[in-house]
């Protein structure tokens, strides 16, 4: 059964909904599902914008199939060819054997890598600035690269101010009927997973997501609704401007807000015990923006979307085997992966007789990271927190939050110089 | 690389004969360049052939062994001049000799007579009392040998390096700190404003200095950075209309006595090399003084002090260069300056090597000259052939230097290396031929014991030389490259101070009130309690407040400052290593330092302690270091928190009335104030993200594949440079820091 909803007179939704994946790209779990967006517009001639991930290949067609209603397709233009939404660009070529593609130039060069049989169609290939007509609708193309994959552009329909975006302005959770950011409380429900899609699947291209919203700063009076290949599609007028002050601060690597994400590894509940004593030293002075996180029971997407949203991180970690427990590595490298910059961090370092994960945690984050500021007040236990070192984590609470002073939370100020 | 040869070294067969090269210069003559341009096989044999007859020539020379100058082959009779020999087209076994000039031996008599009648009879004098020949130095300007290698225009006598390295040479024949005031005066101290001034420096300084009213000097060496350039202390601040100096400079050759001093000193600390600029600094200008008087164990007529820099004021027309060029200043100056030295070097050997030829056939044993005992005789052969080995070397590399021989810094390398080698050994085998007489002050063969011996140390040991040496013979193969994120911040790391992060906040007032107020303000701020004290006597290891006093405290009288003070602030009574070791002011328990005991509390003052480095590190866990000292350029402010530059007798009494002088309440129990973070290095260039894979590009790392050098700026890769991972253009590549909004 087809399944389309409109965006404008023209221009139609048709992509699928996907809750039988457990983890996008095999890595991130999401429980509420993803929707792949595709968009089909109807003009003199016809075009689609993108196709999606191949498991949903059928549920595209029959929708593609319904729209065009006995038409042919004209054209496809490819914005991104990562699998998750370029997988079926085979079945449309196959099956719309007129179509012509229009895409860029490092992306004909993937179609190819993926063995999409390309080569017995019309190729056009378009660059930042080209303009291109279908009869009432012109569209421009602009290049994206790097948000998140090299040959990625955008396309906006000058005609009817529609931006796809491709990635940009994505996020997890499946549409499932809904399509407007409107038809939901996306603040309320969906901003949590969106920035996990971002910061997780974008978070390392910073500069690039910047350089994006630079070109979409030129024509932002133009745009009237921005249709991103994952989630939620967006009215200018309605919450975009949000959207945008959230990419801004994650591109950024400005914090959205002041606060502390405890992320505490713990084998027998001696840290566990120290983070929580910790937690309960910083609200006991009246911050309560605090958030406690057992990373052996978290997936490390959630702990970077915490990390992108707080100020302050602290970091409570065994020695294992002289080395710094495996799961917290994991976490301090995935960071190191996702270029996560500009945070506080204190340290809980635990040992029963060598410890060393201290330095060594301390060591990543001035080595391998770039502008965190690690903080002088350490909490070391031997084996388990006595209680004359209660004023260690005083001194600790009354530092993190002391610390706040020196934190913005306004990327304009993100890379003003700091005063030490 | 064809290197222009003219002159005398030049074989005219070898000219008529070589193959036209690029730029039509002369292809060098073989023996003097085996490996950088092989001659023609059938040129090498003639050259071989042509050896015997070349040194049958030579070997006329000394034939004259008993004219009244009996020296090696300067000595009469006068060396064919070149100009001659090349008229003689067609005895061109002739257009091999090694020869200096007419002028250039007439120059030698010169100074040789001027050494022996003014310098010769003083020298005793000068080295027993460390004494300056201030007169015989105005001598040489009057001569007109203080710019010898300097263009007329500049009042200099427009003469060759070759003939300056004569002068050296002839004044160190006699005494050795003689011919290093000269060397250094002119190749260290002149060179600089001659190579590298604009016009308006070169006239108002290269003149004076030619002419010998001025002398000169140069100030490289600090006590962090000798051959290694790159840990100069010394800053030099940019004060808008003028430079602010601060630091020190040690070992300074002519230091006091020179008017004109280029001192190098770090405008960008965090460029390490790249960050050294030269400047031309003035005696008498506020601020600039000297330490004492090196008392050295030879060249003791040369003067060696210590500069201090203390808030000089450099006037912005006195940067020397380009800023930031200082390193590269500094490096052409020393490849010429060890002309100097090998001048030197071979000059005192020369000097040795005669009084022990004189001596062998004086000295009677067993009824003969000691010469004639094969003993003493092939000793003198020995020293004989070395001294004319380093003599072609020194010559050579002043020719080349002269002629502009590209990387002449090899050739300059080899001549000091050499030279000072075996001046050491001249001297050696001079002074045991004479015996325990050789042994006895006054006798000139001791004192050329002693001074031989700086000349394989200074301006770059001969370690150093063999380093340069084997630098120009393997190229670039250089240490291991370092590479990645531990390297770059060994190179562009802060500099972290003996005793960690530290404020470093120096308060520098002419009003000492003012400086009191503040640094109790800021220890107030920072938590200290002053109504609050401990014992004085409280073990250094317990205490959590020392007050330490150390050589600047003076007689033993002001340690009664250093008891108030320590009064005042609640504090135990410490010292520095000095003050209990040597003059026992305190009990030697009571001394702080690595050696010594350690400091772990919080409050550390340091009272007229300079801040040797087994001192700072033993006060690594202070929390708060005060520093009181009347030097600005001393370590300690460089290792504390907050520091007063004046005078303890003045600074302690208001220090004491501002902390209060009422009895103490009894200190609870210790607790540890926070130190500061350390702030991190401001990258020196931006790091720029590839568009086509998210590659970085950090100018501190480089791009070793590529073989672009750590520290080279984005902007400054080549056009052609692509992503090391995938190949993209340089003009697709992003600022990290890039905000689009």
């Amino acid at each position: 059964m087809y399944c389309v909803r409109n965006v404008t007179d023209d221009i139609y939704w048709i992509g699928a909904n996907d809750h039988r994946t457990h983890l996008f790209e095999n890595i991130h779990p999401i429980p509420q599902g993803v929707s792949y967006n595709c968009y089909v517009l109807l003009d003199e001639k016809t075009a689609m914008f993108d196709t999606i991930e191949w498991g949903q290949g059928r549920q595209m067609m029959s929708n593609l199939e319904h729209v065009l209603d006995g038409r042919d397709l004209d054209y496809l233009v490819v914005n991104h060819l990562e699998p998750d939404h370029a997988a079926s660009t085979g079945l449309i070529l196959s099956r719309y054997p007129n179509v012509k593609v229009i895409s860029s130039e490092k992306c004909f060069m993937l179609m190819h890598q993926f063995g999409f049989d390309v080569d017995a169609h019309e190729q056009i290939q378009v660059k930042e600035g080209d303009t291109f007509s279908f009869g009432k609708h012109t569209v421009t193309f602009v290049e994206a690269p790097m948000v998140h994959w090299p040959e990625v552009m955008v396309t906006f329909d000058l005609t009817e101010g529609v931006l796809f975006s491709a990635d940009a302005f994505g996020g997890f959770i499946a549409n499932d009927g809904k399509l407007w950011s409107t038809d939901v409380d996306w603040k309320a429900n969906n901003l949590d997973e969106i920035r996990r899609y971002h910061c997780n699947i974008v978070g390392k291209y910073g500069p690039h997501v910047q350089l994006l919203l630079g070109k979409a700063a030129t024509i932002l009076d133009k745009i009237k609704i921005v249709c991103p290949l994952h989630g939620l599609i967006y009215h200018a007028d309605d919450d975009l401007m949000t959207y945008i002050d959230k990419l801004n601060h994650w591109s950024s690597y400005t914090p959205e807000e002041k606060g502390v994400l405890i992320a505490y590894a713990s084998m027998y509940g001696n840290t566990e015990s120290a983070a929580q004593a910790l937690a309960s030293a910083i609200c006991e002075k009246g911050f309560t923006n605090v958030k406690v996180c057992d990373i052996s029971e978290t997936h490390v997407s959630y702990l970077i979307a915490d990390v992108f949203k707080y100020s302050h991180l602290v970091l409570a970690s065994p020695t294992y085997n002289l080395n710094i427990y495996p799961v917290m590595e994991n976490f301090l490298n995935e960071m190191r992966m996702l270029n996560m910059q500009n945070r506080h961090v204190a340290i809980i370092e635990n040992g029963s007789w060598a410890i060393t994960s201290g330095d060594l945690m301390q060591e990543f984050l001035e080595d391998e990271m770039k502008d965190m500021t690690v903080m002088n007040e350490r909490i070391s236990i031997a084996s388990s927190l006595s209680g004359d070192k209660k004023r260690d984590v005083d001194d600790m609470a009354q530092a993190i939050i002391d610390s706040m002073e020196e934190v913005t939370c306004d990327p304009a100020k993100r890379f003003e110089k700091k005063q030490h | 690389m064809v290197r222009p040869m003219t002159g005398f070294w030049s074989s005219k067969k070898q000219k008529k004969s070589a193959p036209p090269s690029d730029k039509g210069a002369a292809r060098p003559v073989k023996p003097v360049e085996p490996d950088r341009e092989p001659a023609p096989a059938a040129d090498e044999g003639e050259d071989v052939a042509k050896e015997p007859a070349h040194l049958k020539a030579e070997a006329a020379a000394p034939a004259a062994e008993d004219a009244p100058q009996r020296v090696e082959e300067p000595a009469a009779p006068a060396p064919t001049p070149v100009q001659n020999a090349s008229q003689k087209e067609t005895k061109e076994e002739f257009g091999m000799l090694y020869q200096t000039t007419e002028a250039h031996e007439k120059l030698r008599a010169e100074v040789r007579a001027f050494a022996e009648s003014e310098i010769a009879p003083i020298a005793f004098q000068l080295d027993q009392q460390n004494e300056f020949p201030t007169e015989a130095v105005k001598g040489y300007g009057t001569h007109g040998w203080m710019g010898i290698p300097y263009p007329k225009e500049y009042s200099g006598a427009g003469l060759d390096v070759l003939s300056y390295a004569i002068a050296v040479e002839e004044l160190s024949r006699v005494d050795g700190g003689a011919g290093v005031i000269l060397s250094a005066h002119t190749s260290l101290g002149t060179f600089p404003i001659a190579e590298f001034g604009n016009e308006e420096q070169k006239r108002k300084y290269l003149v004076p200095l030619c002419t010998g009213e001025h002398i000169g000097a140069f100030g490289l060496t600090e006590e962090n950075a000798g051959s290694d350039a790159s840990g100069t202390q010394t800053t030099a601040v940019d004060k808008g209309d003028h430079w602010l100096l601060n630091g020190s400079k040690i070992f300074i050759t002519n230091a006091p006595k020179a008017d004109t001093y280029v001192v190098f000193a770090s405008t960008a600390p965090e460029l390490g090399n790249h960050g050294i600029s030269a400047f031309i600094v003035e005696k008498g200008w506020d601020g600039f003084t000297f330490g004492e008087h090196y008392d050295k164990m030879g060249i003791r007529s040369s003067s060696t002090a210590e500069l201090i820099f203390n808030n000089v004021k450099v006037p912005k027309e006195n940067l020397l260069g380009e800023e930031g060029k200082g390193f590269k200043i500094a490096m052409a100056t020393l490849d010429g300056g060890r002309i100097g030295i090998a001048a030197q070097a071979l000059g005192i050997a020369q000097g040795a090597y005669e009084k022990a030829l004189a001596y062998a056939r004086e000295r009677i044993q067993f009824n003969s000259p000691i010469g004639t005992n094969q003993g003493i005789s092939f000793k003198l052969a020995d020293m004989a052939t070395k001294i004319r080995a380093a003599r072609f070397l020194v010559y050579s590399a002043a020719e080349c230097k002269q002629n502009h021989v590209p990387r002449y810094g090899r050739e300059a390398a080899m001549a000091k290396l050499y030279a000072s080698d075996i001046a050491l050994e001249v001297v050696n085998d001079a002074l045991q031929i004479h015996g325990g007489s050789g042994f006895i002050k006054g006798m000139e063969v001791e004192r050329a014991y002693r001074d031989a011996k700086i000349t394989t140390i200074y301006e770059g040991t001969n370690e150093v030389q063999r380093i340069v040496i084997a630098s120009y013979e393997l190229g670039r193969l250089g240490k291991k490259k370092e590479t990645g994120k531990k390297a770059a911040k060994a190179l562009f790391g802060p500099v972290m101070p003996a005793t960690g992060p530290r404020k470093l906040k120096i308060f520098n007032d002419a009003d000492q009130q003012a400086n009191v107020d503040a640094v109790v303000a800021a220890l107030k701020a920072d938590g200290y309690d002053f109504s609050v004290g401990i014992p004085a006597d409280t073990p250094i290891v317990d205490a959590e407040r020392v007050v330490s006093a150390g050589k600047g405290i003076g007689d033993k009288e002001n340690m009664k400052l250093i008891e108030d003070l320590a009064q005042a602030a609640g504090a135990a009574i410490g010292s520095s290593r000095p003050v209990a070791e040597t003059l026992k002011y305190v009990p030697l328990n009571r001394y702080v330092g690595m050696s010594g005991q350690k400091f772990k509390g919080n409050l550390y003052v340091a009272c007229g302690i300079s801040g040797a480095k087994q001192h700072l590190k033993g006060i690594k866990d202070a929390s708060t270091i005060v520093a009181i000292n009347t030097n600005a350029g001393a370590p300690i402010f460089k290792n504390c928190d907050y520091g007063i530059v004046g005078d303890v007798n003045e600074v302690l009494p208001l220090l004491t009335k501002a902390f209060g002088t009422e009895e103490k309440q009894p200190a609870g129990e210790m607790v540890k104030i926070k130190r500061p973070h350390m702030p991190k290095p401001d990258p020196i260039g931006p790091t720029m993200v590839c568009s086509g894979c998210g590659y970085e590009y950090v100018p501190e790392l480089g791009d070793a594949e590529a073989e672009i050098v750590p520290g080279t700026l984005f902007s400054e890769l080549p056009s052609d440079w692509v992503c090391p991972e995938c190949a993209e253009p340089k003009d697709n590549f992003v600022d990290r820091t890039h905000l689009g909004l």
